[in-house]
């Protein structure tokens, strides 16, 4: 009872300290329950989201050309099969409609409300109370990340048509709810569904095939099974369009991103532990040190080191426990904030459960390693004789140094009495030095990360396998598409042009999405990260995806299969791709042309210079509009698709920065009025002899610059070189093998030296209350 | 010609806790004369260490006028007393407060520093006034905590004087210390004082007392004797002790 009293009173007497390390404690806590929560229920989340909206656990979609009934009847006859349904439905293959501030060109399907089904039935999140003629009902995620509300119109522009509609529902589907993964769903109720198939073609009349089966993990090797037994039905099919999407890689499609979040709260929390753990190890030597002589008199009593240690630690366990169960507490009451976000990345209603675990895990992290730094920073204690302790410390032999004695040192009179004061606290400044280090390499960490995602996107829009191009073409099958791109090349503004398809092979059995162009150096993206792309007739480089699958690596010849023909090619190089599940492969033009002579090539990417894409778009409709299927503005068209990732990015930055800020401002604050009070009669007789309180202030203030800008250009530098190692562990999951993210030097350097400013500010400020210390109250104390 | 280095008038200082006054200094008109070795005595609570420091800048009056080397102090702010106090005023003080983390010269070099930007110059004044205090090289690497208490407050007085000031107050430069370290540290007064620096003192020792020409004695925030004693001479010891103890019976001592 009475180290209890003596904790409380140890926390009294440090009220600010004490304050301070709550709420780094309360922080680290809140985030790694929160990530922890997230990384923990996302996988059950879905799979819940699954059973609750009887999604089914694969789609095949197809035009009704396409159709052939066997394809039920494989589904039916396929092993732990629970049950299949089809169901008539319109696809368009490429619709644009508005998505937050640009254009997105997706595929959709539409159901019709009016029929009823088993499977993905039309469950409505928010609904409008009257119904009209044009009602839509679309994903949820248009409302999370499209910036459409219940009531707002809705056009989808398809084969140069506009249909307008009025949002009446916002629908919640598993399957093909956001734009991850290339489709999504709408339905129509009875009345405009039939208006609207009456005015498409027939190429617009399309059939779904739903499975649902025992275990929906299989799902992805029925998927695989599927395209085996038909293959004509994915492989050189021009005209036909089948699709299929299985839960598994749906679910891996919109976790991912959740999960990368996730990751990213468990790590800066970690650093916020970090910090917490280097302030109590700080403050427990300061308390032992301040508290020598009471040490050496409770010893000479005969008291235990045990009993001693016992009454420091004991107010950190009690701080590091009330502040661990605050910030879990605090974290229920941010998870609405936390849903949103994940609400964003894959389009359903997010459901927070309690979870006793994960928060017990989390309080005992913390608090574990509270106890840990605690004990062995306490441990000295048992080393220290009682005379010493009685003498304060003052041990036989000194070995202290007098660091730059001012006889000899050159410099002005208060930089060197900083560098002085510096020195002669080394362990509070390790301690600073190891803090500034983590949180500016967490900053540089979220800069890159927003700067590649929200400001310069060529390296994120890279990962994903997309060539950055300006423009893309679909031309006709009846056009030359040969000398179409010599025409385009005349065009004004255009830098350049090249063909470049991506078409469905099969690599060794394994279909593949194969890209097809000329010559890939004169591609701006090369996704080849080990070996090179092909450039003979008989080379193709393969995904890491791919290479795993088929057992193969570079100098390895592999059997390409496309329509009737099979060729061998020899491996040249290995890639990696977040899109298309990683599994891509490269083929040169002259390559495809072994399986297929009369292959030309039907897409092209434009490349501008100087000329909006949409001026550009326009002029080539004007002039060639017979060529051309449809057309896309690739750069609005990655605008629209990264702005979910943008926001959440934007999230974690601002918290990064936020953190950073409150942490920086804390530990200076909590270090400078310790170093003020510990150093109050130093102060006073300085005071005494003429030095002015700004000569102090600023004394004080550099004395921390030296340790704050080495931590600060330490963790940028941190920052620079493993960004994106650390980056690609975290996408490794996805694909990414290697990240080339744009570490802008410029942005590094603003915010390094934002930091450093911002401590020095915050140091002058904090040591103001050296004010108030007078010569004469050091006298009269 | 005598000259004043500091007069006061009117001086007071009040201080109030709990709404309760506490006239410590009333009315106060005191001329000290350069080159004096002034005693400031009197009993407990009678106002002595309080006037030293508002006569030195260390604390401001509350109402009242301190002339110092013709210059009014009693107005300034806290930056501006602060550096009246580094061209004008050494302070000795009982505790010491050597500054813990600086080695022995870096002490004294830390106060010249303030005032003469020859470092060279200075450096070899405070070694000049270190050998003269009785502290040998040997000592001037050494940090405070390994020197004892006389060693150390002959450094302190080094350090008051480094600057030449034109006045050096001391509060019980030797209340904590024993016998043989004040009567070394008494020696470096009255030697200081012989070259003409002009030293304020407050102690309520006798054999300190002796070493000062004048003696105020304070009694309840106002001077109530002053005794001229001459300037101090071994040889006289006797005689002066009988003179100041006199004086002190007839204040109440």
């Amino acid at each position: 009872m009475n180290i209890i009293n003596l904790a409380m009173a140890n926390i009294r007497k440090n009220k600010s300290a004490s304050v301070s390390l709550f709420i780094f404690i309360l922080v680290a806590a809140l985030l790694l329950n929160i990530g922890l929560m997230v990384i923990t229920q996302i996988n059950s989340f879905f799979d819940n989201k699954v059973e609750q909206l009887s999604d089914p656990h694969v789609s095949i979609m197809m035009d009704k050309a396409s159709y052939h009934a066997d394809y039920e009847a494989f589904l039916a006859n396929y092993s732990r099969i629970t049950n299949t349904e089809t169901e008539e439905i319109i696809m368009m293959g490429s619709a644009k409609f508005d998505f937050g501030n640009s254009e997105l060109n997706n595929s959709i399907i539409i159901f019709n409300a009016g029929n009823s089904r088993m499977m993905g039935p039309l469950k409505l999140i928010e609904k409008l109370n009257t119904s009209g003629a044009n009602d839509i009902y679309i994903p949820y995620s248009f409302k999370t990340s499209g910036n459409y509300r219940l009531g707002d119109s809705f056009t989808i522009h398809y084969q140069n048509k506009d249909y307008e509609y009025r949002i009446a529902g916002f629908l919640e589907t598993t399957m093909m709810g956001t734009n991850n993964v290339g489709v999504m769903k709408f339905m129509l109720p009875d009345t405009p569904y039939q208006a609207l198939a009456d005015k498409l073609d027939e190429q617009s009349d399309a059939m779904i095939l739903s499975a649902v089966m025992e275990d929906k993990t299989q799902s992805t090797k029925l998927l695989n099974d599927f395209t085996k037994e038909f293959p004509q039905s994915v492989v050189g099919e021009t005209t036909s369009y089948i699709l299929g999407l299985d839960i598994e890689m749906v679910k891996s499609v919109n976790t991912l991103t959740v999960n990368i979040v996730a990751t990213i709260l468990v790590a800066f929390a970690a650093i916020i532990v970090l910090v917490s753990l280097i302030v109590i190890k700080f403050r427990v030597s300061n308390s032992i040190e301040d508290g020598m002589a009471n040490i050496g008199a409770l010893k000479a009593l005969g008291y235990t080191s045990l009993q001693i240690v016992s009454s420091i630690i004991l107010q950190f366990i009690l701080i590091a426990l009330s502040a661990s169960m605050a910030g879990i507490a605090l974290s229920y009451g941010l998870m609405p904030f936390i849903g949103g976000v994940v609400s964003a990345l894959n389009g359903l209603v997010w459901e927070q459960s309690f979870d006793i675990t994960i928060n017990i895990v989390s309080i005992l992290v913390v608090v574990l390693s509270v106890v840990i730094v605690t004990l062995l920073s306490a441990f000295r204690v048992r080393k220290i004789l009682p005379v010493v302790a009685l003498r304060g410390g003052i041990r036989t032999h000194s070995f202290r140094k007098n660091h730059f004695p001012l006889e000899k040192a050159t410099g002005g009179l208060h930089f060197l009495l900083a560098i002085k004061s510096m020195l002669a606290n080394a362990k509070q400044n390790t301690m600073i030095l190891l803090i500034m280090i983590a949180l500016t390499f967490a900053s540089v960490f979220s800069m890159v990360l927003y700067y590649n995602i929200a400001s310069d996107k060529t390296a994120f829009v890279n990962m994903f396998g997309s060539e950055p191009a300006n423009v893309f073409i679909d031309v006709k099958p009846e056009a030359d598409t040969r000398e179409f791109l010599r025409e385009i090349k005349q065009m004004d503004h255009v830098k350049k042009v090249n063909i470049f398809d991506l078409i469905t092979t099969k690599v060794d059995g394994q279909t593949v999405y194969t890209n097809v162009t000329d010559r890939y150096d004169d591609l701006e993206n090369n996704v080849v990260y080990e070996g090179r792309q092909p450039t003979h007739e008989n080379e193709i480089s393969i995904s890491w995806v791919v290479s795993n699958q088929i057992n193969k690596e570079i100098g390895d010849t592999v059997e390409v299969e496309y329509g009737a023909e099979t060729k061998r090619y020899l491996v040249t190089g290995v890639s990696q791709s977040i899109g298309n599940l990683g599994q891509i492969a490269a083929l040169t033009m002259d390559g495809i042309q072994q399986l297929q002579s009369d292959y030309q090539g039907s897409t092209l990417y434009v490349y501008l210079n100087d000329i909006k894409n949409k001026d550009f778009i326009k002029n080539l409709k004007e002039q060639y509009g017979d060529n051309i299927v449809e057309t896309l503005d690739i750069d609005e068209n990655i605008e629209s698709q990264t702005g979910m990732y943008t926001a959440a990015v934007f999230a974690i930055m601002v918290m990064v920065l936020t953190i950073t800020v409150l942490i920086v401002v804390m530990i200076l604050y909590l270090v400078i009025k310790t170093m003020i009070i510990k150093r109050k009669k130093e102060f006073g007789v300085m005071k005494a002899i003429g030095y002015s309180t700004i000569q102090l202030m600023s004394q004080i203030s550099i004395s921390f610059l030296p340790v704050i800008t080495a931590g600060v250009a330490i963790g940028g530098v941190l920052g620079y070189f493993f960004t994106n190692p650390m980056l690609s562990a975290l996408l490794s999951s996805a694909g990414v093998k290697r990240l080339d993210f744009t570490i802008h030097l410029p942005t590094i350097l603003i915010l390094c030296v934002s930091i450093v400013i911002l401590a020095y500010i915050v140091s002058l400020l904090v040591s103001r209350r050296i004010k108030y210390i007078s010569a004469y109250g050091l006298i009269t104390e | 010609m005598v000259n004043t280095i500091i007069k006061t008038e009117k001086l007071c200082k009040t201080f109030s806790s709990g709404g309760i006054q506490q006239h410590v200094l009333k009315n106060l008109d005191i001329s000290i004369e350069q080159g004096d070795f002034t005693i400031i005595m009197g009993s407990s609570g009678s106002g002595k260490s309080t006037l030293l420091y508002a006569i030195s800048g260390m604390d401001k009056p509350t109402l009242g006028e301190i002339d110092f080397a013709g210059k009014e102090i009693s107005q300034l702010n806290n930056d501006q007393l602060a550096i009246f106090r580094r061209n004008n005023c050494g302070f000795v003080f009982q505790q010491i407060y050597l500054l813990d983390n600086m080695s022995v010269l870096d002490n004294v070099l830390a106060s010249g520093l303030l005032v003469n930007k020859n470092k060279r110059e200075l450096v070899s004044k405070a070694k000049e006034l270190l050998i003269q205090v009785g502290i040998t090289e040997n000592s001037w690497s050494k940090f405070p905590t390994q020197l004892s208490g006389g060693e150390a407050q002959r450094v302190g007085i080094v350090r008051a004087i480094i600057n030449s000031p034109k006045v050096l107050f001391a509060d019980e430069p030797t209340g904590a210390l024993n016998s043989s370290s004040s009567g070394s540290v008494l020696d470096v007064f009255t030697n200081v004082n012989r070259e003409g620096q002009s030293i304020i003192l407050v102690t309520h020792d006798i054999k300190t007392a002796l070493r000062g020409n004048r003696i105020l004695y304070l009694r309840d925030g106002v001077i109530c004797g002053d005794l001229k004693l001459g300037a101090y001479s071994e040889s006289e010891d006797a005689n002066r002790r009988e003179k100041l103890r006199t004086f002190l019976s007839e204040m109440g001592w």
